[in-house]
């Protein structure tokens, strides 16, 4: 038997990187962690998720919505630190980790 | 504007319902995004042992961005801890309540924090300068500006 | 023996007498005189039989006569005796009452009351003394002989005197229909009731003949009649044929037409309120279906408003058309849709009958409660808001401006046009001014939350359906329900648009790095509803493809990756066939293979390609490949299979909100635990911070309800604790 495919309307969900296993994210999914909203969904300031309402990532592997990130940042509070581990916020170049592809 | 944010609390008083409390912490209600009451006990041995406190957050639109308002209550029913670190008033000297704040707290955070305050106190008696404290703090005891060391805390009135 | 006294006493007396009949006059001239007097009075009264032949008598003399006794003070003694003669003949009107009666009872012909009345006129006439003899006689004779004549008027008379009433309206308002018009048309008949004394002995009975034949003219002529207004049409009716004879009963010795008019007023506004009534009450029963046949039946409503104006039946209306609605809308066989129609035809004419919408509110509260039960209203609702084409009439009036939809309004008491609720509006009542039917519609809910996660339900199936690329239809939908619902209930329904046309434009751009035969639909989850997953693993060349798209999408962006859905979606194959080994697998070696879970699923699946000559069910559950078609193995007809229920790609707001309430459970429990027990309004006002959180309070209810059916929580004194 041999079998073509002529056509095909697949559906897929993205997701962000966030250098997880796919599977982890089936069940408890990555939140960030100023806004405790996911990560696919949006900060609360923005309407649109994805590439309108971007993530953020730090040279600490700590990762938020950008505009979360930048709001803490941009208190004096903040000290530009880290909300998770206090380190100095350092955002990494580009967190596109070839994991577990 | 920043009042979106206080979805957060929402979903915290979600993870509070659904996950639970710490031991010893209550919640007594939360019937607003105002202010939310809780008790607290430290459990095992401490100098508390057998005390319930109740615990008073406050909060406003900068929250998470900015640390709740958090007292021990003083009423007819419950009086704030004696502690080195806790005012007459109810008024706390905690760092993570003032410069140590970070949005990646919550109030779960906030109350395990502060079990662990009153469990490691070794001696029950009042911050230094309580009485003048206590006569001159404002009400919102993030109005007042603390230096926190190790042992003694250091009130710096601030004019609201 | 008698005293002297005595004699003389009586002596005195009978001297009085003497003088008092002999008047003075010389000898017993005077008494003589009485004495012809009283003959020729009693000659003159004496009640004669009709065929005897006229007495001839100078009126003259018989005023004389009159007058004689009356000087002699003996007038009472004649008419006494008068009355008594009058009994004695009594018989000659009895025999002819008797006979007509008989005649009457055999014929049902009212005709004959007619002549009876007539014949009794006679008689009157013929035993009725002079005018001129005074006042006191004619009303004694008048009493006396009306007493005579009722007294030997058989039961049965009423009934005929109402059929002669009845026939004397008719003549009016419908001449065919009477017999002998001309005998209940003469005039002298009125005369004949009123010298009798019977218009007046009758009159409740009168009047009620005249309301029941409005009764049967605005029953025959208006009910079924919806197209056009009657009430003017009767009020002429009554204006030219009821009226006229009104006169006759009403306007009894009215002079001029000025005076006939100011004795009617009266009668005539009992008359036209009873119109109203009868109208009114015949509307009101029938108006489960004036209402379906709404507009064309607008005229009909027009009418009830305008009874409902001079007759207050608003009640009646309520109880009746509630009833209505309960036994012919409310119940389980009824279509959800109809049932909305319904009552959007409700909404609709009640407002014309009572623009303050306070009819429509008593109405409609029970309407509203049974749709908040029914589980499919809101997608019934939904669909006629997007225009759904298979839903048949849209609710919604094309030609209704689209507008925001409105929430309850507070009264303004610094508007000047602030009028007060009606007085029968009761407390609750809010007058929704006039809004638009969606808004109705959408505020049996509390919250529309409900509505925007059902649309987006509706949405999302549509979308993933659309195989064109062509999502106008939809984008101008969301357009329209922005300015319904507000932008910002509608944001997931924007993101999942701009989700489709992200995927295209993402499809381009991979397609030029990397040209596949796979377009994918590339969803933003938490934007869409929730879609069942699936553990499906994709065989052979469909993950190559798959992988390959995936990291092109990758290298698009940089910070993405695809996660499939593989149970949703289409394909096309093309399956080329030829002889070779033939393979059997069982349903369970199959689907541990492919990764599926689903039972049905998979046996569906595997029909599917039954149907298709391409696999055979070798026996149950137990499949083969065909390689070559073999003319023999007919696809077995679906009739033979087990029936597979279709499960919906994205699950329902019903289901879905099952499943919410289960997280919420944790929550309710939680918060139990923590505070021993709640009345259900904390319970709620605290699962409304939950994020998410759209149940209304009924809602909770009903859950808390099936908790304690199974056993955890339990209900005392007003407060919802956990069973322990």
């Amino acid at each position: 038997m041999k079998v073509t495919i002529k056509q095909w309307n697949a559906v897929a969900q993205w997701q962000w990187d966030t250098g997880k296993q796919d599977d982890a994210t089936d069940g408890e999914e990555d939140v960030c962690g100023i806004c405790r909203n996911p990560f696919e969904g949006c900060c609360p300031t923005c309407k649109v998720p994805g590439d309108d309402c971007p993530l953020i990532w730090g040279e600490c592997t700590h990762v938020f919505h950008m505009h979360c990130l930048l709001k803490w940042i941009s208190t004096a509070a903040s000290k530009s630190q880290c909300p998770m581990d206090r380190r100095q916020w350092v955002t990494a170049e580009r967190k596109v980790a070839p994991s577990g592809r | 504007m920043s009042s979106v944010y206080m979805r957060r609390l929402g979903k915290e008083l979600m993870d509070i319902q659904c996950d639970g409390l710490p031991e010893g912490v209550r919640l007594l209600s939360a019937d607003n995004m105002q202010s939310w009451f809780f008790t607290i006990q430290v459990l095992g041995q401490s100098l508390y042992e057998g005390e319930v406190f109740a615990l008073e957050f406050r909060f406003d639109n900068s929250y998470p961005f900015s640390a709740p308002a958090v007292l021990f209550v003083k009423d007819r029913t419950y009086a704030p801890p004696i502690h080195p670190h806790v005012y007459s008033n109810g008024h706390i000297c905690a760092s993570i309540l003032g410069d140590d704040w970070s949005p990646s707290l919550s109030v779960t955070a906030v109350c395990i924090t502060l079990q662990s305050m009153l469990a490691s106190c070794k001696e029950k008696k009042l911050p230094p300068g309580n009485d003048t404290y206590v006569r001159t703090a404002p009400d919102n005891p993030k109005k007042t500006r603390f230096v926190y060391e190790d042992d003694t805390c250091d009130p710096l009135l601030c004019v609201s | 023996m008698a005293s002297a006294a005595l004699r003389n006493q009586v002596a005195t007396k009978w001297q009085d007498a003497f003088n008092r009949l002999n008047r003075g006059q010389p000898g017993i001239s005077g008494l003589m005189g009485f004495s012809e007097a009283w003959s020729v009075a009693s000659e003159f009264l004496y009640p004669k039989d009709l065929g005897d032949p006229p007495k001839d008598f100078n009126v003259q003399h018989v005023k004389a006569a009159f007058d004689v006794l009356i000087q002699c003070r003996t007038l009472p003694m004649l008419l006494e005796n008068f009355v008594e003669t009058m009994r004695q003949r009594q018989y000659l009107i009895t025999r002819d009452v008797e006979a007509f009666m008989a005649e009457y009872e055999n014929s049902n012909d009212p005709g004959i009351i007619a002549k009876l009345t007539l014949r009794l006129c006679e008689w009157y006439a013929a035993w009725a003394p002079l005018v001129e003899l005074g006042q006191t006689i004619s009303a004694a004779y008048v009493a006396h002989f009306q007493t005579h004549v009722f007294s030997v008027l058989p039961p049965t008379f009423a009934g005929g005197f109402k059929a002669l009433i009845s026939a004397t309206l008719a003549a009016f308002t419908d001449p065919e229909s009477v017999p002998d018009a001309a005998l209940v048309q003469d005039p002298n008949l009125w005369q004949c009731f009123e010298t009798l004394g019977l218009t007046e002995r009758y009159e409740a009975l009168i009047s009620s003949v005249c309301y029941e034949h409005i009764e049967n003219h605005v029953t025959g002529m208006c009910a079924g009649k919806w197209d056009e207004q009657m009430l003017s049409k009767l009020r002429e009716w009554m204006a030219d044929k009821v009226v006229p004879w009104m006169l006759l009963p009403y306007a009894r010795g009215a002079k001029t037409a000025e005076e006939a008019r100011a004795m009617l007023q009266g009668v005539g506004s009992r008359f036209d309120f009873h119109v109203c009534k009868t109208l009114c009450d015949l509307r009101t029963k029938e108006l489960f279906d004036i209402i379906i046949d709404y507009p064309e039946s607008a005229a009909a409503l027009q009418d009830l408003k305008e009874c409902l104006q001079r007759v207050d039946q608003r009640s009646q209306l309520v109880q009746s058309l509630r009833k209505a609605n309960k036994r012919r809308l409310l119940h389980p066989g009824a279509d959800t849709k109809d049932i909305l129609t319904q009552y959007v035809s409700i909404i609709r004419c009640l407002r014309i009958v009572d623009p303050p919408g306070v009819l429509l509110y008593k109405v409609a509260e029970p309407i509203r409660r049974y749709l908040r039960e029914r589980p499919d209203t809101i997608r019934c609702i939904v669909a006629s808001l997007v225009g759904d084409g298979e839903s048949g009439d849209s609710l919604v009036d094309d030609n209704e401006p689209i507008q925001p939809l409105q929430g309850p309004q507070v009264d303004d008491y610094m508007d000047p046009n602030w009028d007060p609720e009606p007085i029968d509006a009761g407390p609750d009542f809010r007058a929704n001014k006039p809004s638009d039917v969606i808004s109705t519609l959408v505020s049996i809910y509390d919250s529309k939350d409900l509505f925007v996660k059902e649309l987006q339900v509706l949405l999302a199936q549509r979308l993933l359906a659309v195989a064109d690329g062509n999502y106008d239809n939809e984008r101008r939908n969301i357009e329209i329900l922005k300015i319904r619902f507000g932008e910002g209930p509608l944001q997931v329904c924007e993101v999942m648009l701009k989700d489709m046309t992200d995927s295209r434009r993402i499809d381009q751009h991979v397609q030029q790095q990397n040209p596949s035969i796979l377009h994918p639909t590339i969803i933003s989850r938490h934007f869409w509803p929730s879609l069942q997953s699936s553990k499906l693993t994709m065989p052979g060349q469909f993950k190559k493809i798959q992988d390959i798209y995936a990291k092109e999408y990758t290298a698009f962006k940089p910070d993405k990756r695809l996660r499939w859905l593989p149970h949703l979606g289409t394909v096309q194959l093309k399956l080329e066939l030829q002889d070779r080994t033939l393979n059997t697998w069982t349903l369970d070696e199959l689907m541990s293979r492919v990764g599926l879970t689903e039972r049905t699923a998979s046996l569906k699946a595997l029909f599917a390609w039954v149907d298709r000559g391409v696999l055979h069910e070798e026996s149950s559950e137990n499949f083969r490949l065909l390689e070559q078609a073999e003319a023999s193995t007919v696809p077995r007809g679906a009739a033979h299979r087990p029936i597979i229920e279709d499960e919906p790609m994205a699950s329902t707001v019903a289901q879905e909100q099952a499943a919410q309430m289960r997280v919420y459970w944790r929550f309710i429990e939680g918060m139990l635990t923590n505070l021993g027990q709640l009345p259900i309004e904390r319970i709620q006002s605290m699962l409304k911070f939950a994020p998410g959180y759209d149940q209304t309070q009924e809602q909770l209810a009903a859950f808390l309800e099936a908790a304690q059916r199974e056993g955890l929580v339990t209900f005392s004194q007003g407060c919802w604790k956990l069973h322990r």
